[in-house]
């Protein structure tokens, strides 16, 4: 039995149906185009509601629309297998996000003044982003406040609820130490009876994502379609992508459209590029550079537990505080503050001393793992739950740090990634800053080593004019084939200090007009 | 929200033309529900109706047949809407020596015992993960912790449908808090199947009806007996760190 929409004509298919696809598919669509979405994943219920998980069963993690396979990491030559918060369903990674969409500062993208850019500058510039930030944040329904430091006017942003006990009293500590904290800019509409999907399935479209705010509203157009399941294997071409070879229901086939936009994410997409590669592309589909699958980055989290002040009532977690003060200090780029939605208590506490330990020279040390109880249950009876908060350092491209294939194992993920030595200097800075700025609070780092955000990563097919220094041109599309577009976080020259997601959705639109720009 | 209520959809009580089965049955209409009884003798299914009320609606079928299970939940759903609580009563207990079984004989008792329930479950939660809300109430025993003489295939096929509960809230418990999964040993009832001096019936479902429309999330997994929660068992380790920590759990109790 075959998919009816496999069957139809499509002006454009869409691979990957994440924040990038989801909403470079929308646009397309609401602009008149027929969409074909191919996504990896399952459909599933959309009444699911669960968060990433470490079931090592493939089947058991696609029918959650998580990615089915482990990552296979090699960090400074140390191996190691991980599950990475990776999603492979309908709305992709984006179901599983807090929905935290923050714009960048105007150095992430643009060389200034004082603040030279490690490349020199993105070859779309703030300002020409902007409005592209201002239409992806009114699709998102981002609310928050403006962040007090910044001298740019602030997107278009809805009012966030009112602050509550909790966040008020962290507000004012904050403020008091001369901080800048700000409302987040949040995604989550809080529709009646909000579930607060931070980190699981939103069951209603009260989580704008790359589903609910992408591919829904794409298919309620009437000219797109969707089929999951669909694992794209490659792409078959010369001058220009021919054919998109896809295994469905068993059966491999090849599907044709003058236009093809990959959106599988900075790992998927890289790595079904390099896939490709054939008598006419022997390194790779758009692979003329080299460049395809390096300069992959991430983001380190330092993370932090805060404890509000003594007697601060108690209203749950927050993921409504965010800061910049620390975004660039001391001539370094290191990144955003923000609080995670979650909230400490004794056994998440335990959970984060053990891995610090296990990190640590004490972890041979028998029956210490059971001593973190002690200080982890005192301090949840003396100062209650602690907020965990992160501290985002922008990561840098370094062509070594990058998507590997193996021709051998074709469907196995897998990169490799040195952490360099100015990294872990910025690193040290942070903390340093972070603990400066947070004096005089009670708080406590949770993790030893420099911890990679494995959900953020990007740069792996980077946007440039020079086709020899760059995989796409500035309007995201490959050099080498020109019914090719790419519209997920792969295009980032560089990796930012806030979360990528309100980027890859704002340049996902961008994407999708210079596309309705030239077929008119 | 954190009870079911008529409003939700119908409510199916498996072997409803008997014993535990009708009494939860016309537990269910007195509390203002839609039920739809499944079992396999007609005539004891009329038997359910005169007691309970025009609310309930007989459906002969037999539940070890697949097919018969998937047509009737499609002639529930047609004729009275979508399900929103399952209870899984139907068994069969036939008492006989191992060596008076054959393998088809005993392998039909566990077509009923574990292939009803998964058939049956099967059905109902296309309409519960559609809304993302339901109640599965599986009745189940003891009885595979230490098998009787001459009661193999209930045993087993009883076990296996614990086991069942387990797997089911591995493949759901995460995706859909809403559909909420357990348990429930009736006791020693006063039933064909049960003993003379049990507990009367209609007492029971009382208990059962009451588990079963509580719809807290953190119902899924747990077991209980009558009125009262079983705690999963503790080893010494764990009771003296509950101690220690102060986290010493209490059974729930049931409200009627």
């Amino acid at each position: 039995m075959t998919h009816p929409a496999l069957e139809a004509d499509h002006d454009v298919i869409v691979i990957g149906t994440g924040i990038g696809g989801g909403t470079v598919g929308r646009a397309l669509a609401e602009g008149g185009m027929r969409v074909l979405f191919l996504e990896q994943g399952p459909a599933g219920f959309r009444q699911e509601r669960n968060g990433l998980s470490e079931i090592f069963v493939p089947e058991g993690r696609a029918a959650r629309g998580l990615w089915p396979r482990p990552l296979h990491a090699t960090i400074d030559g140390r191996e190691s297998v991980t599950y990475a918060p990776l999603g492979a369903g309908v709305g992709g990674s984006s179901v599983f996000y807090a929905g935290t969409l923050e714009r960048p500062e105007r150095h992430d993208l643009d060389e200034t003044g004082d603040r030279p850019h490690p490349t020199g500058g993105w070859p779309v510039g703030f300002d020409a982003m902007r409005p592209w930030y201002d239409r992806a944040a009114e699709m998102y329904h981002i609310h928050g406040t403006p962040d007090p430091l910044s001298p740019e006017a602030p997107m278009r942003l809805q009012p966030p609820p009112a602050f509550n006990a909790t966040e008020q009293t962290l507000v004012r500590a904050f403020e008091a130490r001369g901080l800048h904290p700000y409302h987040a800019h949040t995604a989550i509409r809080r529709l009646d009876g909000c579930l607060n999907c931070l980190g699981v399935k939103c069951p209603r479209a009260c989580k704008m994502d790359g589903r609910s705010a992408g591919v829904e509203p794409a298919l309620a157009t009437g000219r797109a379609a969707l089929v999951d399941r669909a694992e794209v294997l490659r792409l078959i071409g010369a001058i220009s992508v021919e054919g998109v070879e896809i295994r469905h229901d068993g059966q491999t086939r090849v599907l044709r459209a003058p236009r093809v936009v990959l959106a599988g994410g900075a790992f998927g997409s890289a790595r079904l590029l390099l896939r490709s590669r054939g008598e006419a592309w022997p390194e790779g589909a758009a692979n003329g550079s080299g460049l395809v699958g390096r300069n992959l980055m991430f983001h380190l989290n330092e993370m932090f537990a805060l404890w509000p002040p003594r007697g601060t009532p108690d209203d749950g977690a927050t993921k409504a505080v965010s800061l910049r003060d620390l975004y660039h200090a001391g001539g370094a780029r290191l990144g955003t503050v923000q609080a995670m939605g979650i909230r400490a208590s004794y056994g998440e506490i335990v959970h984060y001393l053990n891995r610090m330990l296990a990190a640590s020279a004490w972890s041979r040390l028998p029956g210490l793992r059971q001593m973190t109880r002690v200080p982890a249950a005192l301090a949840a009876q003396l100062f209650g739950h602690a907020q965990i908060f992160v501290g985002l350092l922008e990561d840098m491209p370094y062509p070594g740090n990058r998507v590997l294939w193996d021709p051998a194992e074709p469907d196995r993920l897998a990169m490799t990634y040195d952490l360099h030595p100015e990294l872990l200097e910025r690193r040290r800075l942070f903390r340093r800053a972070i603990a400066r700025a947070f004096r005089g609070q009670r708080r406590v780092f949770l993790g030893m080593g420099p911890e990679l955000n494995l959900g953020h990563p990007s740069g792996t097919l980077r946007f440039g004019s020079d086709p020899k220094t760059s995989v796409l041109d500035p309007g995201c599309r490959a050099h080498d084939l020109r019914n090719l577009w790419v519209a997920d976080s792969s295009f980032m020259p560089t990796s930012m200090g806030v979360n990528p997601s309100l980027t890859i959705a704002a340049n996902a639109l961008r994407v999708a007009d210079g596309i309705l720009t030239e077929i008119r | 929200m954190m009870h079911l209520a008529p409003s939700d959809g119908v409510a199916i009580v498996t072997g409803a033309g008997s014993g535990l089965g009708r009494a939860l049955a016309v537990e269910l209409v007195a509390r203002g529900f839609t039920v739809a009884g499944i079992g396999r003798r007609a005539d004891a299914l009329d038997g359910t109706a005169e007691q309970a009320g025009s609310a309930f609606h007989a459906f002969a079928a037999d539940i070890a047949d697949p097919a018969q299970v998937a047509g009737t939940f499609s002639r529930i759903r047609e004729s009275l809407g979508p399900v929103a609580l399952l209870i899984n009563n139907a068994a069969v207990y036939p008492r006989r020596d191992f060596l008076d079984e054959t393998a088809a004989a005993y392998m039909h008792t566990v077509a009923i015992n574990l292939g009803g329930t998964v058939a049956c479950t099967r059905a109902a939660l296309e309409d519960m993960c559609r809304t993302g809300r339901g109640r599965i109430l599986n009745v189940a025993t003891f009885a595979d912790i230490a098998p009787l003489p001459a009661s193999s295939a209930y045993s087993v096929s009883k076990g296996a449908a614990r086991i069942f509960t387990r797997a089911l809230i591995a493949d759901l418990g995460d995706r859909f808090p809403g559909i909420v999964i357990g348990d429930w040993m009736p006791g020693m009832l006063k039933t064909g199947m049960g003993i003379p001096d049990g507990v009367a019936p209609e007492v029971s479902a009382r208990w059962g009806v009451a588990l079963a429309l509580d719809m807290a999330p953190d119902l899924t997994g747990a077991v209980f007996e009558m009125d009262t929660e079983v705690l999963p068992p503790r080893g010494l380790k764990g009771r003296v760190k509950d101690l220690v920590l102060m986290r010493r759990r209490t059974p729930r109790r049931l409200q009627t």
